[in-house]
């Protein structure tokens, strides 16, 4: 994948999850290149997008947020998961890889049949 | 549970926006920046690594957008802008604004002003326990001391005491029948040192307050026990009455007040807001049970039987028992009233007894009271409500208009606004808060408009109020709907055109826009005008029949003269004065007031023209045979000083007046007016004949001389018979016991009419003043000059004449401001095509006669369709007009002048305006 590709909300939401999960507390440029990175740079999202979908966890209270410093010394806002927001993931994740199964089947039949 | 959460954050972020705003940009900044920093550890230029970085994030006016669309509440946000918007358009174009506010406001207020007056007047409830279980035993106004029948069809509303207690104890399908008086009286009170007052009083039996279910701010109200004979004599006062004449003092109660020199203690206070049994313009001020009235009138009581005769004086009301069937009860009571006229001889004497058998009483709902007042307003109520709504239509024709054309020259607007990008959705909404706003403040306007409106008719309609139990305030209910009404117009008038052009495609629209010629689009508002036209026309001739109608009567030769003449009202009872006292007290009142300074004359009266009071007597002639008497002849007559004819002017045209030769030992001696000749002495010399008021006392009086007319109660009809009767002379020749008390009570005069050379400014001092220095405890109810008298029986129709010139003033405004600005918004839009016009040679004055043929042709059409509604409008008026034809041709014909000419000046200032444009101008403009 070369082109730059619409993210669905919901999977945008989940990747900020996992990232978090997996790097503890980041700051918002932190979380965007992160993602960029585990995509493998396939996935060019606008690094804006991370903000909306930032305050959309917040409000459902998955994720909380507080100011500190960064590395070079910036006042930076760090988003940080709440217990909600861990338990989230877990089922987040099944749903995700139950739909992933699901069009897998759609996709490719023969794979299907012979499961 | 999400979406509570959400919700929660979304408001309280509303309220924190600013804070925010900040923190957000904070946090992009830092984003930048920190993106910017990787970009040159990677080894860009700083330049370079700006704009990678920027390029990576994507827009961030984009994303400050949609974090804000997240974070707030995004409707009350967009509704914010606007109402901003909206307020800029109308600071852009504040002729339009302020038209369509002030139409609104006016069209608001006078129709909620009228509504709610009307609906307080006509529809008020008694504030009573459970009103819908009072009944009022009849439906008339007859009133207020009768005898004998009382309406041609046997409707029978007003009772006699002896008949009501008959009433009461036979029908106990009423848990309590309360009987009251149909009139109300004068009582001169005292209370401690201060001087005596009059207070206005009403006479009702003990179970009054009972039946009504109320009971007593302070003490206790009137019950039965009171209201028996030997009982000991107490009063209720009204609440208000005790708030502003006796200083609200609380020891009033059980204190002994002195009602006309008669010892009352004060039983109690009436509940605050409590005013009686009828809306009225000067409710009670105290109640007084019904076996007090004989104390206190004297010889002058209607109480009891006085040997054949009942006076019938009250009116009944009662509570019904639950499920009582109306239907039978009123049959019952039907069949006791006819039972009670059979075995009265008032009934029975000559032939009458047929009669009896149409007799019977009429049961209707008296949840509102008595309806005396509402049965004399309700018409001209009526008239005023047809009124305001005309006007209010009108003002709705106005803002549909307005907002037609206003719409339309935004076309071009819209169209652009839409080509860059703005959603179809978000303009229509737009364009409807800007309705909704404007309104908003104009009904916020019209409440103000309706206040003032409302406290003016009731001014004007009941000048000598007091304490009356009508609000001037503006009932919600009808603000709400009149409210409504304009916000319909307003959104549908303002959303249509908008909806209409956004369909559109943009090029289209500005292709097409500012080059119209001919106006296909313009037929709605045409006709707007059309129809404003037409109602305006309407109400103009109306107000010209209402003007000419009051003028007519306010001019009319009423039989009297009254200039430089005033009234002072007293009583002589009131201060204890008896029979055999009062002649002194009348001479001395003649002598000293007639030896003040520039007084020509002075005479005393009994009841004065046009005062609103008469006394009415059967005639009995004696020339005629017993069986060829009629029944039915009365006559007015009034007691009378010996310069009672001088003092207002009306000449004597046969015979004498009174003189001094008549005296008490003389021949009993009257005056009669040409009417009552006219009636009684068709082809004869009244001068020396007999009659009496009844078949004994035929021969009693003397006809002495003929006096010409004048109008006594009613001064719209013709005059009545009336005869007058000496000071002098009580006439002792009565053997009923009835006709003797009236006959005593006659002796009491209540007027004094005082005939100044010219004007004095100090007239009611002076006059004051030496009534004082008679008889200081001589209560004086009043001081009025005489004109004043005579116009107080116009007041409705004066209320009238002012509202329908109100009224018609506004529509006509209103039409002309309407023409106008559909002339200013045609002519606008036709701009280029009047500049190519000129360019090619048309001369101003053929431009000016194209634009205003137009609007003349409006003006034809409003006024073809209006002035035939206005006639057919006349004819439905007719019973309220006096010495005015409905087709009468002054009021059609000034109507259509004056609306043609303010209309053309409307359309013609707009036309001379497109004429006076400079056409290169015209032409560039598009």
């Amino acid at each position: 994948m070369g082109d730059k590709s619409d993210v669905l909300q919901g999977t945008l939401d989940l990747m900020v999850l996992k990232t978090l999960e997996s790097m503890g507390p980041l700051h918002g440029y932190g979380i965007a290149r992160r993602i960029e990175q585990v995509s493998d740079n396939s996935l060019s999202l606008n690094q804006g997008t991370i903000y909306p979908a930032l305050l959309r966890l917040e409000q459902r209270g998955w994720i909380k947020s507080e100011w500190g410093t960064s590395e070079s010394n910036r006042r930076a806002k760090f988003y940080a998961l709440t217990r909600i927001g861990r338990k989230k993931i877990e089922a987040e994740t099944e749903n995700w890889e139950r739909i992933a199964a699901t069009m897998a089947r759609f996709l490719d039949p023969q794979k299907a049949s012979a499961n | 549970m999400d979406w509570i959460r959400i919700l929660l954050s979304r408001c309280s972020a509303f309220f924190s926006r600013r804070t925010l705003d900040k923190d957000l940009d904070e946090e992009l900044h830092t984003h930048i920046d920190l993106s910017i920093e990787e970009n040159v550890r990677r080894g860009l230029s700083r330049d370079k690594a700006r704009t990678a970085a920027l390029l990576e994030f994507g827009g961030v006016t984009q994303t400050r957008e949609r974090y804000r669309e997240q974070r707030g509440v995004p409707w009350i946000e967009a509704l914010g802008q606007d109402v901003r918007y909206a307020l800029r358009q109308f600071r852009n174009s504040p002729g339009f604004a302020a038209t369509v506010v002030i139409t609104l406001a006016l069209g608001i207020g006078a129709n909620t002003a009228v509504f709610s007056l009307v609906h307080s007047i006509l529809e008020r409830s008694l504030p009573v326990s459970d009103p819908g279980r009072l009944y009022r035993v009849g439906d008339g106004g007859t009133c207020c001391y009768f005898d004998g029948f009382e309406n041609d069809n046997g409707d029978y509303d007003l009772f006699p005491y002896d008949l009501y207690l008959q009433l009461r104890k036979n029908t106990p399908e009423f848990e309590q029948l309360a009987a009251m008086q149909a009139g109300g009286s004068s009582l001169s009170v005292r209370a401690g040192s201060a001087p005596a007052k009059p207070l206005r009083s009403e006479y009702v039996s003990g179970n009054y307050f009972a039946t009504l279910g109320v009971g007593a701010y302070a003490g206790r109200p009137l019950i039965d026990s009171d209201d028996k004979t030997g009982a000991a004599p107490v009063i209720v006062l009204s609440y208000a009455t005790w708030q502003s004449d006796f200083a609200g003092d609380p020891n009033i109660v059980g204190s002994t007040v002195y009602v006309q020199t008669h010892p009352f203690t004060v039983a109690g206070i009436a509940p605050t807001g409590f005013f009686g049994d009828r809306v009225i313009e000067r409710p009670p001020d105290m109640w007084v049970p019904l076996a007090n009235e004989p104390t206190i009138e004297g010889p002058g009581s209607s109480l009891w039987s006085q040997g054949e005769e009942d006076t019938a004086w009250l009116y009944l009301l009662g509570r019904a028992g639950p499920g009582t069937n109306v239907a039978t009860v009123q049959a019952k009571l039907s069949g006791e009233l006819r039972q009670w006229m059979s075995v009265h001889s008032a009934f029975t004497g000559h032939g009458k007894t047929p009669q009896i058998g149409r007799q019977h009483v009429v049961l209707v709902p008296g949840g509102g009271g008595i309806q005396r007042l509402q049965q004399r307003t309700g018409k001209g109520l009526r008239l005023l409500m047809i009124l305001s709504s005309v006007v209010l239509l009108i003002a709705c024709a106005n803002i549909a208009n307005l907002l037609l054309a206003h719409g339309t020259a935004r076309r071009a607007e819209l169209a652009v606004r839409m080509a860059l990008g703005a959603g179809r959705r978000r303009l229509i909404r737009q364009i409807i808060t800007q309705s909704v706003l404007l309104s908003l403040i104009g009904g916020a306007a019209g409440i103000a408009v309706a206040y003032g409106l409302s406290h003016m008719i009731l001014a004007l309609a009941f000048p000598e109020s007091r304490h009356m139990p009508i609000h001037a305030n503006p009932s919600l209910p009808v603000l709400g709907f009149t409210f409504l009404v304009s916000l319909v117009t307003g959104v549908l008038f303002g959303a249509a055109p908008a909806w209409l052009s956004s369909q559109a495609k943009p090029a289209e629209a500005l292709r097409g826009v500012n080059r119209a010629a001919g106006d296909r689009s313009s037929l709605p508002q045409k006709a707007l005008v059309v129809v404003q036209i037409a109602m305006s026309a309407v109400l103009l001739a109306g107000a010209f029949l209402m003007a000419r109608s009051l003028a007519n009567l306010e001019h009319q030769n009423f039989g009297i003269v009254t200039t430089n003449r005033y009234i002072l009202s007293f009583d002589p009872k009131g201060a204890g004065y008896t029979v055999e006292r009062v002649p002194a007290l009348y001479r001395q009142i003649e002598e000293r007031l007639s030896a003040l300074p520039s007084v020509q004359s002075v005479s005393l009266a009994r009841f004065t023209p046009l005062g609103g009071h008469i006394w009415a007597t059967h005639v009995a002639l004696q020339d005629l045979a017993a069986s060829e008497r009629c029944d039915t002849c009365f006559s007015s007559w009034i007691r009378v000083s010996n310069r009672f004819l001088d003092s207002l002017g009306v000449p004597v045209v046969r015979g004498r007046g009174f003189s001094a030769q008549d005296t008490q030992s003389s021949q009993p001696v009257v005056l009669v007016n040409q009417a009552f000749v006219r009636q009684f002495f068709p082809k004869q010399d009244p001068i020396g004949k007999h009659f009496g008021v009844d078949e004994q006392s035929a021969g009693a009086f003397e006809i002495v001389g003929v006096f010409a007319d004048f109008k006594m109660t009613d001064a719209r009809g013709e005059a009545t018979p009336i005869f007058l009767r000496p000071l002098a002379q009580q006439f002792t020749g009565f053997v009923q016991p009835a006709q003797i008390s009236e006959e005593t009570s006659s002796m009491f005069v209540g007027s004094v009419i005082v005939q100044f050379a010219h004007p004095r400014q100090d007239a009611e001092t002076l006059i004051r003043r030496t009534m004082a220095s008679i008889d200081p405890n001589l209560t004086v109810f009043s001081f009025t000059p005489y004109d004043a008298q005579v116009a107080g029986n116009f007041n409705q129709d004066r209320l009238i004449a002012r509202l329908t010139s109100l009224f018609g003033l506004l529509a006509l405004v209103l039409a002309s401001v309407g023409l106008y600005g559909v002339m200013s918004y045609f002519v606008a839009r036709r701009t280029s095509e009047i500049g190519i016009r000129m360019a090619m040679g048309a001369t101003r004055p053929s431009v000016i006669r194209m634009v205003l043929g137009g609007a003349l042709g409006q003006i034809a059409a409003g006024l073809g369709l209006g002035i035939p509604i206005a006639m057919f409008a006349g004819h439905l008026m007719a019973s309220l007009l006096y010495g005015v034809k409905t087709y009468d041709p002054f009021a059609f014909i000034g109507a259509t002048l004056v609306l043609g000419l303010c209309a053309t000046l409307a359309g013609y200032l707009p036309a001379r305006r497109a004429a006076s444009v400079d056409p290169m101008r015209a032409l560039r403009a598009e």
